[in-house]
């Protein structure tokens, strides 16, 4: 029986839409904001001279180690042409994470004071004073090496500042911290290095590798004086906020070149040269946009999105339910279907590409309202002329369907099409409005198929001739009786030659 | 419909003509009545398709409209230009949410922080009431002009008895806007040379060129009214009318494809001519056209009403704005320009030109069938 197969492709298509919904909200999977929605930051970056590819991924790599830095939950760095975007959901001080970011040279030559060991949480039982959690290295009168501990890790954002700061120190390039050191204020800054290349640390021993820098004229003096001050101290070499490496300082007089030497491999080396070459970054970046957004704001544009949305949907519906009654309340279901699998997939795209939500892709969802009811309205006067004509409503759902459809095709493609350029060529905002205008219309022409013809044949099929006024606006055949030559309005031909 | 029960249907003509609705549901039959034209209201004729408007027979008059629309905004571009916002000039722009603070107070506020030709204007209501400074801060270096945002963002947080980290700062730099239409002007070649490829293919060269200049049509009218309004110029403008594109072309080609199969049906099979099968297929079409249109304006105006003017978020205002102008003539345009046009340019042609004269012969002949054009 057809009529099996009909029910059976609604209720599957409902089933696969509400499953997905509702797999998505038990998973805890929920659409990513943009920060026009939550708050946060957003900056575009372009360097201020034409760089390389392998340029721009370096310092894009160097962005993300500060980013991450910062600790901010699901930050995006990406590229766009020659632009760097960064998006910080979310961050509670915009300003000074923006500064921390954009910044050129944070390298830093710091004395250290004591090793730190690794962070532990206080114990409750535990109760420290101010004092006791800045970092202060111990002495003997003190019984501080006990609570050095429970001193946590300084933040970036204030470390560079900071006269004493507990700094951590990363194995490679994962968040693992090795080390802690308690160093001292900042006694030269990255500007002091003239050049810097890795070398292995002699020809007889290739396998380990050295840095071999040399310092400028007006540096090389202060690096002799912090020689003979801290001589046998280890410094730290410290790059926003974090320590790259903490030599020993083995000699009194440097002459203005120096080698750091340690446990280095040829990779480890020339990423240490690089750093400490650039300061920190290769080339320096303009901001091209910043835009930061307070998370009340950001609400608040939430909040407006989706109540102009919801109120919208509503009235779309009544008025379809008004026009087509029946038939309106297939929209409605549509409608309900279309919408489950579209919030699963933008939270499903969400969790594994970064798909933000933002405002702009809001609103193009709430255009798409627009373009998915239309194919209903495509159907539905469809399937009225074909009953017009003297078609059974069987038939004319059937033939309908299959003639609306062609129709939605059509148009849906040309609003793909529309979307996947749009997509292809812009920048910013108007991508992600873009991508989900696309994604609704594929939903639109997929429900159109699996949801929407099932349901009306199957209702096509089973109404008793006695309820077809409930499709809706009565179906009304206009003829007009000769009357000479007055008549402007003609037979519709079509109707004529139905029957 | 092979299988079951093809039965009891009653064919259209079996029925006698019955004059109240409430009547079909007694009718064994599907329930089509048939009215005289002279007794259906236009709501019947328009759900029906049997309204008669002479969208071919007047285009003349639509054309003139739209070219007068068109010239009026032209004259305004050249003559005051868009307003652009800063995302385009490049600047700072502060949102202050504040049910409190006034256009005067923030003005002078600004001034006094050194910052000149500022522009403030408030969007929303109540508590859902923000503050707009705009100004140019693009000729100060990075350092001075992030301190220079700081200070204002301060200074009105402090006078509006806020934090200043609820101060939501923009900044744009002078090239920004540059890309951002440059990125706008090529989607905008690769759209309609897409758009063209498409309809040419799935339909005719003829249709495409028809549609394309129905397109073009909304974007000067577009522009022309953001020119007369002094509406300000958006990135998510931009975006709007990228979509109003997409959709007027939806519209035009939802009509064409009811062009195409009337032209297939009839015209070919020499019982009509060209134009006459445009206008009947836009009049049958009518009904769908308007539903359509009201449908997707609904969810627009409410986000132009709800979202902008009562909730006070400038992007959503910017999107209403456009969209709404955009989709009324869009919709407009569908009906009055492109069908009009594509029959204009099919009726050049030989064949449709031999289907007219023929039946104009018979028309002559066979009197009262009442096939002359309106």
């Amino acid at each position: 029986m057809r009529k099996g197969r009909w029910i059976q492709s609604v209720l599957i298509s409902t089933v696969v839409a509400i499953a997905a919904f509702v797999a998505v909200i038990s998973a805890h999977y929920h659409p990513v904001l943009g920060l026009d929605l939550q708050g946060g930051a957003s900056v575009v970056y372009k360097p201020a001279r034409k760089v390389s590819a392998a340029t721009l991924d370096e310092t894009i790599s160097i962005i993300e180690n500060r980013v991450n830095a910062l600790g901010v939950g699901e930050p995006s760095i990406g590229q766009q042409g020659n632009d760097i975007v960064v998006d910080l959901p979310g961050i509670k001080d915009p300003k000074k994470a923006l500064s921390f970011i954009g910044q050129t040279a944070i390298l830093q030559f710091r004395p250290v004071l004591c090793t730190a060991p690794l962070y532990t949480k206080p114990p409750a039982s535990l109760h420290l004073t101010k004092q006791q959690l800045t970092p202060t290295c111990p002495t003997s009168a003190t019984d501080t090496a006990s609570t050095l501990q429970y001193v946590p890790t300084t933040s970036p954002l204030t470390a560079t500042s900071a006269s004493t700061a507990v700094l951590p120190e990363y194995s490679g390039n994962s968040k693992t911290v090795v080390a802690r050191y308690v160093v001292g204020p900042t006694l030269l800054t990255g500007n002091a290095i003239k050049s810097v290349y890795a070398a292995p640390e002699s020809q007889t021993v290739t396998n380990k590798w050295a840095i071999n820098f040399t310092l400028t004229a007006k540096a090389s003096p202060v690096f002799n004086q912090i020689a003979k001050t801290y001589y046998h101290q280890l410094l730290a070499v410290v790059l926003d906020g974090t320590v790259q490496s903490a030599p020993e300082i083995n000699s009194t007089n440097f002459n203005g070149q120096g080698q750091i030497t340690g446990n280095y491999t040829q990779a480890t080396a020339t990423d240490l040269a690089t750093i400490l070459h650039y300061g920190a970054l290769p080339v320096q970046l303009v901001q091209q946009t910043v835009q930061t957004i307070s998370p009340t704001l950001g609400a608040a544009s939430l909040r407006a999105g989706l109540i102009a949305g919801v109120a919208g949907l509503i009235l779309v519906m009544l008025y379809t339910i008004f026009y087509y009654r029946l038939l309106g309340l297939v929209v409605v279901g549509g409608l309900a279907t279309t919408f489950a699998a579209l919030w699963a997939i933008i939270a499903l795209l969400g969790h594994t590409a970064q798909l933000t939500l933002n405002l702009a892709g809001v609103t193009g969802i709430i255009v798409s309202i627009g373009v998915i009811v239309d194919s209903y309205i495509v159907f539905f006067e469809r399937l009225k002329d074909e009953a017009r004509n003297g078609r059974s409503l069987r038939a004319s759902v059937d033939t309908g369907f299959s003639k609306a459809f062609r129709t939605i095709i059509a148009a849906d493609l040309v609003s793909f099409i529309g979307a996947a350029l749009l997509y292809y060529f812009s920048i910013g905002d108007v991508r992600g409005f873009a991508f989900f205008l696309g994604l609704s219309t594929i939903l639109d022409v997929a429900s159109a198929w699996f949801f929407t013809r099932p349901l009306v044949l199957w209702i096509g099929n089973s109404i008793s001739p006695k309820r077809y006024r409930w499709l809706g606006v009565p179906l009304v055949q206009v003829t007009q009786k000769p009357l000479g030559g007055t008549g402007v309005i003609r037979p519709s031909r079509v109707a004529a030659k139905g029957v | 419909m092979s299988d079951d029960t093809i039965n009891h249907h009653a064919q259209t003509d079996d029925e006698t003509p019955v004059l109240e609705p409430r009547e079909e549901a007694k009718s064994e039959g599907f329930g089509v009545q048939t009215i005289d034209v002279s007794e259906a209201s236009w709501w019947r004729r328009l759900g029906a398709g049997a309204t008669h408007y002479p969208f071919v027979h007047r285009s003349r008059y639509y054309f003139v409209l739209s070219f007068l629309v068109i010239v009026a905004g032209l004259a305004a571009l050249t003559g005051r230009g868009l307003n652009f916002g800063i995302s385009f000039k490049g600047g700072v722009s502060w949102q202050v949410p504040s049910a409190t603070l006034t256009v005067k107070q923030a003005n002078t506020i600004v001034a006094r922080a050194g910052v000149t030709q500022a522009t403030v204007v408030t969007l929303g209501s109540h508590s859902a009431r923000t503050l707009e400074v705009q100004a140019d801060l693009t000729k100060l270096s990075g350092a001075a002009r992030t301190a220079k945002e700081n200070q204002v963002a301060s200074l009105l947080a402090a006078k509006a008895h806020i934090p200043s980290s609820a101060v939501a700062i923009e900044f744009v730099g002078p090239t920004w806007g540059g890309q951002i239409t440059d990125a706008a002007v090529k989607a905008l070649i690769a759209f309609f040379v897409g758009i063209i490829l498409y309809i040419s293919i799935r339909f005719e060269w003829k249709m495409a060129a028809a549609a394309i200049i129905a397109v073009v049509h909304d974007l000067l009218v577009t522009i022309g009214i953001y020119a007369l309004s002094g509406f300000q110029v958006t990135p998510s403008t931009v975006i709007a009318v990228l979509t109003i594109l997409g959709y007027s072309l939806y519209d035009t080609i939802v009509v064409f494809d009811r062009i195409k199969e009337n032209v297939g049906g009839l015209v070919d099979k020499g019982k009509m001519n060209y134009s006459d099968a445009v206008d009947l297929s836009v009049n049958q079409t009518l009904a769908r056209s308007l539903n359509t249109s009201l449908v997707a304006v609904i969810p627009i105006l409410s986000v132009l009403v709800i979202g902008a003017y009562v909730l006070g978020a400038t992007t959503l205002k910017n999107f209403g704005l456009a969209l709404v102008v955009g989709l009324t003539s869009g919709a407009y345009s569908s009906l009055f320009i492109a069908s009009p046009l594509l029959a204009r340019f099919k009726e050049r042609e030989h064949r449709y030109r031999q289907i007219r004269a023929r039946i104009e012969r018979r028309a002559v002949v066979a009197e009262p069938e009442g096939m002359t054009a309106s």
